[in-house]
């Protein structure tokens, strides 16, 4: 119960962090390409650091892999939101959208983990 | 012996435990169930610093090894813990110390990431292994679904550095040693996995 709540907190966390540095980082009007191409850049560096923070306590794997579709896929979203001007005015409502994301980036893949889970292979001995 | 992998682990044996601490409790069972099946003779490789010993089946004998001494240190403190004897030997998983087919079962957890040239090491394993010797797994692999396949394909070389590589194919790896699957199961995604394989005789390289 513990890990799964920490799961989440990690998803948000990285989430709205995330979101709140491509908000910093790319402005209204930015080319649609550049703005993408730094979300992402900016994404996966920001994911690595802190999903290195949070495994120590929830695991590395139950932290990395959400928090790669979080940083990189998320980070490249948030980019185009914010370079087309259809984002988030504020910092908060940024940074709540990027929670929300994670939150369900989060829920997604333990969805998948579970649908996934059991033997691919077995053959009599 | 591979200097380079060695001076990484030992770097990372400081750390280790620290960041293997939840992943030893999420994934603790799974792992238990999987070295349940360990019987005779039995060979751990890239054991670190000991946590899997509290996996072990009671009362057993198992050669423990390591390419990092300073890994071997820590689990050398760990190892009176269990009710068996763990013989801990700094040794290449490349170049085995053991004559051939001495071994019924070999065992490794999160360590074919790591090895430089694993194929090279699984068929040094199956040398180790007595015909119909078992060779169980616990190990993280390349995703297969699409998007998590490109991040850790694009995240390998950055983790290589300080750890493990992200996408390996280690399945395929173990049958391309010659080895005879018997069992693969998801137990994360489809990232960590347990495998289970055997020396067949009708298998060759």
């Amino acid at each position: 119960m513990l890990f799964a709540i920490g799961d989440y907190l990690a998803g948000i966390v990285i989430g709205a962090l995330t979101a709140l540095a491509i908000h910093a980082a790319v402005w209204p009007g930015m080319d649609l390409v550049i703005a993408v191409l730094l979300g992402m850049a900016i994404g996966m560096v920001l994911h690595l650091v802190l999903a290195l923070l949070f495994a120590p306590l929830v695991g590395i794997f139950e932290t990395l892999m959400p928090a790669s579709l979080i940083g990189t896929y998320g980070g490249m979203l948030f980019a185009m939101r914010d370079a087309m001007a259809a984002g988030s005015p504020t910092l908060a409502s940024a940074a709540a959208v990027g929670a929300i994301f994670g939150v369900v980036a989060v829920l997604g893949v333990k969805i998948y983990s579970r649908i996934l889970r059991g033997p691919v292979l077995e053959v009599g001995s | 012996m591979d200097k380079d992998t060695q001076r990484k682990w030992d770097s990372a044996s400081r750390t280790f435990d620290f960041f293997s601490f939840a992943e030893d409790r999420r994934l603790g069972a799974e792992k238990q169930r999987l070295f349940a099946k360990m019987r005779g003779a039995a060979l751990m490789v890239g054991v670190g610093t000991g946590n899997d010993f509290k996996f072990f089946p009671p009362n057993m004998h198992v050669a423990a090894i390591d390419i990092s001494p300073k890994m071997l240190e820590r689990a050398a403190k760990k190892a009176p813990a269990y009710s068996g004897t763990i013989d801990l030997r700094e040794m290449d998983v490349c170049n085995l110390d053991f004559p051939d087919a001495s071994f019924d079962t070999v065992a490794s957890a999160f360590t074919f990431c790591s090895v430089p040239r694993p194929v090279e090491g699984l068929v040094e394993l199956r040398r180790v292994l007595k015909p119909g010797g078992q060779l169980l797994m616990f190990e993280h692999v390349r995703s297969r679904i699409g998007p998590f396949a490109i991040l850790m394909d694009l995240m390998t070389p950055l983790s290589r550095r300080a750890g493990p590589e992200l996408n390996r194919d280690t399945v395929g790896n173990v049958e391309k040693a010659g080895f005879r699957l018997r069992r693969v199961e998801n137990v994360y995604l489809d990232v960590v996995k347990a495998i289970e394989a055997t020396k067949d005789d009708a298998a060759r390289l």
